[in-house]
């Protein structure tokens, strides 16, 4: 293609948090296209369950910036043409012995302090709100904030829209080189031509550390292997997004929440489950470096099963009818990569979200508007900036 | 592809295929799956490491019923039977087409990425009159593709140019996926607004064979629309991602527990 194409914004990335940045820099009469290198969610955003789960982030500037993104999101969903099945149906996390129910009474009540609403059930409670639970809970942690969407239609709806206010979105098109001139970036080459354009947001994700490269910056961002069982489509069987306690061990590497069986720590395994409005169950998960391998393991499809079972029996007697794996944009320390680059002008980093991309897609998105247009944010981003890490 | 069944079996069912049909297994998924061991009233299969092991055959205790030819989902059974002799040997193939092959007319053998080996005649075609069951399909080539038959094609339909996809006309709608309920002018509608450009893309947004048979059914029509719908220049046909576990399975029996 010969065409020179130019543009006051490229985002690089058609996942969550390319088209939520889309979507909020269109609000403000922003020029926005979107190069991305396959399809829309083709990454981690189309390979993962629809948990929004205030109560796994970790206690600080990543839970507030958890309760920003929430707080957006209704406005967000009413915008929307297609609906993201939003639920606000609330989170349960099942300990399945004392000191796993002691660590989240204890975790409770910092959480708590930090402004986030949380109940921890006995078994009996616990019971009220999941009847068919395994006898072998103890307790759980409630959060009724904890929700759950569509990632697949939450994105595709934002793209959408951010489309009708005049957004391009352009597929199949890689990024091969950003040309930076007198430290400011200048043109995006990429498979479709030549984009001009002083302001670039690399929200690639996994394929951030790449970009990162050409304009010589180390983004460390890496592959974090989740595989995933989808059930066949039931009626309505889960009226929560349920995880178990070594799902936020592993998640946020809480010693005392981790497995004791040394397989599951390899394999970074947590039990999660929600039931999407289509009916199926999706079962989770593991946390694995793999690479860009995207394969399921037998290995870690059994060690799902087998951990499901332990927390929701009847699980057991649904049909598995497919499973499949995503790759989380992992940060060394789990939080988001946001802002801007030094010595590179007009390079703006939203990417790094790890397990959490949908859940701060609102936030970033905004955030990433407010910083290219005004060139400052109205929450303190410096915990996650790029240069913490050095 | 030759899989971890290994040479030494297929060897051992070149040898005793003389004798008449024997299963071939070209199975290399480690998937847990096991139909096959299921239905092999001879016990001649048997998945030696668990269920996600793929499974070896006794050549010698197999008598070619073909009944997992037949139940394998992944369609990676066939039959080989050399006791016809003069260098001929007739391979039975599961085949889910409903169209012109009949049954003592010539067709092409292909092998496993539909590449042409040998013309040969169909000797015998078993369960066409059982619509949504496999049929099985023997034909008769020279015996040197014995073991690299995978398919069989009707000449007609090699002959046509690979691109011209045929869509159906529709006159009246109708679901084509059944269990995701999806119509086939719903189909066409997100086919042409022309956001997708990649078959899982578009199976990913419409939902269409991510239900309960996971496109067994309406794979092909998906497919079809799609090479006719959208335009050359945006699309790439990459195909889909078969994921375990191919066939619905308890989740009891994935987790190691008896089902």
């Amino acid at each position: 293609m010969d065409d020179v194409l130019s543009s006051e914004v490229v985002i690089i990335g058609g996942g969550v948090i390319g088209a939520a940045a889309a979507y909020f820099l269109c609000k403000e009469g922003a020029e926005v296209m979107i190069v991305e290198a396959e399809d829309l969610t083709a990454g981690a955003s189309g390979a993962c369950d629809g948990f929004l789960s205030l109560q796994t982030k970790q206690i600080g500037s990543h839970l507030d910036l958890t309760l920003e993104s929430m707080a957006l999101l209704p406005g967000i969903i009413e915008d929307l043409d297609i609906d993201p099945e939003y639920n606000p149906c609330g989170g349960l996390m099942l300990a399945t012995n004392q000191d796993q129910l002691k660590e989240l009474k204890a975790r409770a009540k910092k959480v708590k302090a930090a402004g986030l609403e949380i109940e921890i059930l006995g078994t009996q409670e616990l019971k009220e709100m999941l009847p068919e639970v395994s006898k072998e809970i103890k307790g759980a942690a409630y959060c009724p904030s904890d929700a759950q969407i569509n990632p697949i239609a939450f994105t595709l709806g934002m793209a959408q829209k951010a489309q009708g206010m005049g957004a391009k979105i352009i597929k199949g098109c890689k990024v091969e080189n950003i040309v930076v001139t007198n430290n400011r970036v200048r043109e995006v080459h990429t498979t479709a031509g030549s984009i001009h354009s002083r302001r670039v947001i690399c929200a690639a994700g996994t394929g951030s550390n790449e970009i990162g490269k050409m304009i010589i910056v180390d983004i460390p961002v890496m592959p974090q292997k989740g595989q995933i069982l989808v059930t066949e489509a039931r009626e309505r069987m889960l009226d929560r997004i349920v995880s178990g306690a070594e799902y936020l061990g592993t998640k946020a590497n809480l010693d005392e929440l981790l497995p004791k069986d040394e397989d599951a720590i390899r394999l970074g395994l947590g039990f999660t489950a929600e039931q999407t409005v289509s009916g199926n169950i999706l079962i989770g998960s593991t946390r694995e470096f793999a690479g860009f391998d995207k394969e399921t393991t037998p290995e870690a499809m059994n060690a799902i099963a087998k951990n499901a079972i332990n927390y929701l029996p009847w699980i057991k007697n649904l049909d598995v009818i497919r499973s499949f794996a995503g790759l989380r944009p992992y940060s060394p320390d789990g939080l988001p990569i946001m802002g801007p680059v030094k010595g590179v002008k007009g390079f703006y980093m939203a990417t790094g979200h790890s397990g959490d991309g949908i859940c701060l897609a609102a936030i970033t998105g905004k955030l990433m508007s407010e910083l290219v247009l005004d060139g400052e944010t109205s929450i303190d981003i410096s915990p996650f900036s790029l240069y913490r890490f050095k | 592809m030759q899989g971890k069944t290994g040479s030494e079996s297929w060897q051992e069912v070149w040898d005793k295929s003389v004798n008449g049909p024997r299963a071939l297994i070209d199975c290399w998924q480690e998937i847990p799956c096991d139909p096959c061991q299921e239905a092999c009233a001879q016990g001649s299969i048997v998945l030696s490491s668990g269920i996600c092991a793929p499974p070896a055959l006794h050549a010698e205790t197999c008598n070619g019923c073909g009944k997992c030819v037949a139940i394998c989902p992944g369609m990676a059974i066939f039959l080989v039977d050399r006791s016809i002799g003069s260098g001929l040997a007739r391979v039975t193939v599961p085949y889910e087409m409903r169209d012109e092959i009949r049954l003592g007319g010539e067709a092409w053998a292909v092998d496993g990425e539909g590449n042409y080996l040998a013309e040969g005649r169909i000797t015998r075609v078993s369960g066409a009159g059982r619509p949504g069951r496999t049929m099985l399909l023997t034909i008769e080539v020279p015996e040197e593709w014995a073991l690299k038959v995978r398919g069989v094609r009707g000449r007609r339909k090699l002959l046509e140019e690979p691109e011209e996809v045929e869509a159906i006309e529709a006159v009246e709608d109708f679901a084509f996926c059944r269990c995701e309920e999806i119509d086939y002018s719903r189909l066409r509608e997100i086919i042409t607004q022309g956001e997708f450009r990649s078959l899982p893309a578009l199976r990913r947004f419409s939902r269409a064979g991510l239900g309960y048979c996971q496109g067994r059914f309406c794979q092909s029509i998906l497919r079809s629309q799609f090479l006719a719908d959208c335009p050359e220049e945006d699309r790439e046909v990459e195909s889909f991602r078969v994921r375990a576990p191919v066939r619905p399975v308890k989740l009891s029996r994935l987790g190691g527990e008896d089902g």
